[in-house]
């Protein structure tokens, strides 16, 4: 009786792992064994936690240019990968860096949260690792002027002026009230932001600062709703989190327009927040997916799942690394450096030439949540509406 | 004279709408409280893994109310079939945890079991992460939409359903503790395990149940939240765990009046410390009054002269 008893209990417990029918299984893909030869290039993104699915997407983003590009590495390849994990933490970020240099990578991907690229850069900038990051577009991250670092997407001194200027002479608002939830990033686009809209005139009503990880916004909602401003700058770390506090903008009956960042451009965001997500508008690069880049890349992307919002940065950091590892014909960071500087292609993100400091330019517009899918919708530049 | 008015008319408008907020969270802090309080009160263990118990609520809720949806029903049924098997189903996982994780250490030290929780912590969390995904996962939208409003305040009624589950499940615990022959086994089983024993109780079934029924309460405050908030993830458990647990620390563990109690007050400072003073120290707030109390009243606000109540 008694041993039943274990048996049983001892089931149940194996039942709550095999509940996992419902899960989503996204496909993974391990790296090959290492080999003494080849070109090793290393990842580092948030796996677990709260901004697991941003960097998800940054590791398949790299597997997807290897893809691509092992073919024409020839005597330099094979092209391996290790993924390492940040979950969005500065300690983890550096002790998963220094992971990569005792593995010996060549090349580094990442991070995704800036709070994790600005630390995990010291340890590799001084083993020599070129350091390649698809989506922290915090400024600090290329002004520390740091030798082996670049940045493939833009940054938010550009983005922070694309959201102002679409503030004021589009949605001609006169008030504005922030939120964002205390990272590196996400605070300093809001201050930017708060910043850039005082000095234009716009009158501002509030900036609150909630936590990471925070699902709970009613307190902060019942102040926006009191304040009434015209447009609402929300700044969280990604759609996750974002999409919670949509949900409850909508349940309070705030018809305040919202403004987010890039940070929330992830189908994510429309799966969580489903019709509550309509008609928000955010900064994201310009995207064309008609582009015979964009196209190559979504071949070889199609089997690791959706391209997030950074998907396309990432393989586009891994494959101009490895175009300027060919063209320099060793995994020397100087010489790839070199390369680097010359390297001009069209990627499936946007046209990549990296300057002196490491940038590649900033090709923010404004985009709008249209029947569950992103668009393009204003372009700062000229100032007029998309035609679709 | 008008201004004024409107300027007084919106500070009780701004009012009642934290006050609404700070119900619904207080609601749900409240009911997985007592899953931490009842165990304490029982074996004098802090249960950890309860917050896990509490996120496989929710994922539990999210598989049975997708498949329910999809298969047609309407949503009152979905949501009330889910809630009971998802309560069945976590008062079974937390009878088993108790099982296998504490009852072989009932005679040792109470440290050996507080480790014991931690490890069934970790190991479930990441149980929920290897078979879940680390993806957040949606509820199925259109559960209860729609809402109104009275004197300026916006009441939601997936707010209105939540506090009526609360309550209910409220009620018939109460009633289960203190009117029926099981609630008076649990009281005198937390009171003296010996002596009740001696009396003909068979503690370990009281102890099991009683980890079965903190565990559905947990499980429901899962469901919930998951609806509320729109998603639901496998670390999930672990902020509102360690709420939970301070709001049972401030009611007075092993009191299950003061757990109900300390949850709402939990949720109040929290939603109007951030509505009155800033959202950045909403936690900050609520500890500093959870330690404030407990200076004063070490045993937490009910948990003096209240013996015979306690489970």
């Amino acid at each position: 009786m008694k041993r039943a008893l274990y048996l049983l209990s001892l089931l149940l417990l194996v039942s709550f792992v095999a509940v996992g029918c419902g899960g989503e299984k996204k496909e993974e893909k391990k790296a090959e064994a290492p080999k003494a030869a080849g070109i090793k290039i290393g990842s580092l993104s948030p796996l677990t936690g709260q901004y697991a699915a941003d960097g998800n997407d940054i590791k398949n983003g790299v597997l997807a240019a290897i893809e691509v590009m092992n073919a024409e590495m020839g005597p330099l390849g094979p092209v391996t990968l290790q993924a390492e994990d940040t979950a969005c933490d500065p300690r983890q970020a550096v002790a998963a860096a220094n992971k990569l240099i005792n593995e010996k990578v060549t090349a580094v991907i990442g991070a995704y949260c800036s709070s994790a690229t600005i630390p995990a850069a010291e340890p590799l900038m001084a083993a020599k690792i070129l350091m390649l990051t698809p989506a922290s577009t915090n400024e600090k991250v290329t002004e520390s002027g740091h030798k082996y670092m670049y940045r493939t997407c833009g940054r938010d001194d550009d983005q922070s002026k694309a959201a102002v200027k679409f503030t004021q002479e589009y949605l001609k608002a006169k008030t504005i009230y922030l939120v964002d939830d205390k990272t590196t990033y996400s605070q300093g686009l809001a201050d930017n932001v708060e910043k850039l809209a005082a000095a234009a005139g716009l009158k501002v009503l509030g900036h609150e600062h909630v936590n990471q990880g925070d699902k709970d916004f009613s307190a902060v909602l019942t102040k926006v709703k009191a304040a009434k401003p015209d447009v609402f700058y929300v700044s969280l770390q990604n759609s996750a989190a974002a999409a919670p506090m949509l949900i409850q903008v909508a349940r309070m009956g705030i018809k305040t327009k919202i403004l987010a960042q890039d940070a929330v451009y992830h189908p994510q965001l429309m799966e969580l927040a489903k019709k509550d997500a309509e008609g928000v508008f955010l900064t994201f690069g310009y995207t064309d997916k008609e582009t015979p880049a964009y196209k190559k890349f979504a071949e070889a992307y199609k089997k690791l799942g959706e391209p997030g919002a950074y998907s396309a940065y990432a393989y586009d950091s891994a494959v101009a690394y490895l175009k300027a590892v060919k063209a320099a014909g060793s995994t020397d960071a100087d010489k790839v450096k070199a390369e680097l500087m010359k390297l001009e292609f069209e990627g499936a993100s946007k046209k990549i030439k990296y300057k002196e400091n490491g940038d590649s330019g900033s090709n923010y517009v404004i985009q709008v949540v249209k029947d569950g899918k992103f668009d393009n919708f204003w372009n700062p530049e000229t100032g007029e509406l998309y035609k679709k | 004279m008008a201004p004024a008015f409107h300027k007084a008319h919106k500070h009780v408008e701004f009012f009642l709408q934290q006050l609404v907020n700070g119900i619904t969270l207080g609601g749900v802090y409240a009911l997985v409280a007592l899953g931490y309080t009842m165990v304490y009160g029982i074996i004098q263990l802090i249960n950890f893994a309860h917050g896990e118990i509490f996120a496989a609520g929710g994922y539990m809720g999210v598989i049975l109310i997708s498949w329910l949806v999809s298969q047609g029903y309407p949503p009152f049924i979905c949501l009330s079939v889910a809630l009971v098997l998802a309560m069945g189903y976590c008062a079974l996982l937390a009878m088993a945890v108790e099982k296998l994780a504490y009852k072989p250490l009932r005679s040792s030290s109470r440290l050996s079991v507080l480790l014991s929780a931690l490890g069934m912590s970790i190991f479930l969390q990441n149980g929920l992460m290897l078979t879940q995904g680390v993806y957040d996962r949606a509820y199925p939208g259109e559960m209860v939409q729609g809402g109104f409003e009275i004197g300026g305040a916006v009441i939601s009624y997936m707010q209105i359903v939540i506090v009526g589950i609360t309550v209910l499940l409220l009620v018939g615990l109460n009633i289960l503790v203190f009117k029926t022959r099981i609630g008076k086994a649990m009281r005198a089983t937390a009171q003296d395990k010996t002596m009740s024993a001696l009396v003909g109780i068979n503690s370990s079934r009281i102890i099991s149940l009683t980890f079965a029924i903190g565990a559905a309460l947990a499980c429901a405050a899962g469901i919930m939240v998951g609806m509320y908030y729109g998603s639901v993830r496998y670390d999930m458990g672990f902020v509102p765990g360690v709420k939970a647990f301070s709001a049972a620390v401030l009611g007075g563990i092993g009191n299950i009046t003061g757990a109900m109690l300390g949850g709402l007050i939990i949720g109040m400072i929290e939603v109007f410390a951030a509505g009155y003073i800033s959202s950045e120290y909403k936690d900050v707030f609520a500890f500093i009054i959870l330690i404030g109390v407990l200076y004063f009243m070490p045993t937490g606000i009910m948990g003096e002269n209240v013996d015979d109540t306690r489970v």
